[in-house]
């Protein structure tokens, strides 16, 4: 039981740290939709991984990140908005994962198929807290290596571009990670609700200063918050624990809004 | 005398556009040259601003020195301060004045890299030169659209460029502000930094401006120089 939860909050600390550090980015760079759709991607990745019995983590990785390259062409060929493409990616990813996981045996309709829908504190192991680790310090590293592009990015990509810095490399580099990151947070928050760990904390750090430094820490710091009163409640409540990570990540961002200096007048 | 930037038969087509926005360009452009852009609504100036500078793909040539657009389009734009039309910031934009005028440099200062003192030295001369020092710790979503087009010049500044392409820099300026803008670009091209500025109202062509082209239809209808302005 102990060495459950060690795994457990082991799992959340870095879940929480990847997704938020990652939903600094996405937020300030209008993604939320387009993460939205990468990770109801992985979810359905996920699920065909579980249906040809291939590895559902790599399934979950290829479809998130295939649909972020895929967008883009997408949009331009049939000439229509980002945001109506994200809208038919987002149903028909979804609808793939629920067709999916119908098609899984009911002898292999396990924990782990439904886990990857809601979450599961189970389905922590040795082997996803190491994955997490490294993505966790990967990010980090990322960052404190390219803050300054990153920040001019996400001031104006347009600006950054005409001061000579080449923001494609970089554009695509987070949305690899956003796509790797939701991959492996699927285990314990589910692909229905892992987006909201990024958007959530990430969006109250921002109420809060108007310094992308303390912004970069304080989103992750409120993301492990999030994650372990998530758990605490899943314990305690019986509660699918994604669905308790999301409520509380939203209540916070609730209270961040109500309570933001940015937002007084004068 | 080599010019500093040369385009040649260039046209620019938007996305999904069926005529292009300009349409065979040609233009050379000298080092130390004032030139205004203008022209009605739609006309192709500020298309052809960002073509200059690599920022919408072409057809044609375009070279600047000996370098290339298509080839040394990240090269060339650490050369060039652009300053973009009434750029808007939302109020809750996580930046200070001075962090938005050190990212103008950041193409300069290169990958893997902190700014260094001297850096910024040059961006307290950028905000100093268009007096937006008092506001280098205010966040640039509390700015007016004034402040802000200032900002964004001091930006385009702090990169230290050899040219200077501005969208149409006073349209969110009073008076007062215009004529004492007009001064210090008067001032920054007599240090010899060469300007191309696109404006849609004639009146406010700075003095110095020694040349005016005129754009209608995505076309240079006329192009003019001027020893004084008429």
């Amino acid at each position: 039981m102990s060495e459950l939860l060690i795994l457990a909050v082991s799992g959340a600390i870095l879940t929480g740290v990847s997704c938020s550090l990652v939903g600094s980015f996405v937020v300030r760079m209008n993604l939320s939709s387009l993460g939205f759709a990468m990770s109801h991607a992985a979810f359905a990745g996920a699920a065909l991984g579980l249906v040809l019995s291939l590895d559902p983590l790599g399934l979950a990785i290829v479809f998130s990140i295939g649909v972020a390259l895929l967008l883009g062409p997408l949009a331009e060929k049939a000439n229509l908005p980002t945001n109506v493409i994200l809208g038919v990616i987002f149903s028909l990813m979804i609808s793939l994962g629920l067709v999916f996981l119908n098609l899984i045996p009911q002898t292999a309709m396990s924990s782990v198929a439904l886990s990857i829908l809601w979450g599961s504190i189970l389905g922590m192991t040795v082997t996803s807290v190491l994955r997490l680790l490294v993505l966790s310090v990967g990010i980090v590293l990322i960052y404190w290596l390219f803050f300054k592009e990153f920040q001019a990015i996400m001031f104006s990509r347009k600006l950054a571009e005409a001061s000579g810095i080449n923001t494609r490399p970089f554009y695509y580099l987070i949305l690899f990670l956003t796509g790797i990151t939701v991959a492996f947070s699927l285990k314990l928050v589910g692909g229905l609700l892992v987006f909201a760990l990024m958007v959530n904390p990430a969006s109250s750090a921002y109420q809060f200063s108007y310094d992308m430094k303390k912004i970069t820490i304080v989103s992750p710091i409120i993301g492990v918050l999030c994650c372990i009163s998530g758990i605490a409640i899943s314990f305690l409540a019986d509660l699918p624990v994604g669905s308790s990570i999301a409520l509380v990540s939203s209540a916070i961002f609730g209270a961040a809004v109500v309570l933001s200096p940015k937002r007084k007048r004068g | 005398m080599c010019p500093l930037i040369e385009l040649k038969t260039v046209s620019t087509v938007y996305e999904g556009a069926k005529v292009p926005s300009i349409k065979n360009i040609t233009l050379r452009i000298q080092p130390g040259e004032f030139i205004t852009i203008v022209g009605p609504n739609g006309a192709g100036k500020t298309t052809l601003l960002e073509t200059i500078n690599g920022l919408l793909p072409s057809e044609g040539v375009i070279t600047v020195g000996d370098m290339n657009l298509k080839t040394d389009g990240t090269r060339i734009r650490k050369r060039i301060g652009y300053v973009p039309q009434e750029f808007i910031c939302d109020s809750l934009t996580p930046f200070i004045v001075e962090d938005v005028v050190m990212m103008g440099r950041y193409g300069k200062i290169g990958l893997f890299k902190s700014p260094t003192r001297k850096d910024r030295y040059i961006v307290q001369e950028a905000m100093l030169f268009l007096s937006v020092d008092v506001l280098r710790r205010t966040p640039v979503g509390k700015l007016s659209g004034g402040q802000l087009q200032k900002v964004m010049i001091a930006r385009a500044l702090a990169s230290e460029p050899e040219m200077l392409l501005l969208d149409e820099p006073f349209s969110n300026l009073d008076m007062k502000s215009r004529s004492e803008l007009a001064e210090k670009l008067t001032t920054l091209n007599e240090n010899g930094l060469t300007i191309l500025m696109v404006i849609h109202d004639r009146s406010s062509i700075p003095p110095a401006c020694r040349r005016i082209i005129t754009m209608e239809q995505g076309k240079i209808v006329s192009d003019k120089h001027f020893k004084v302005m008429p």
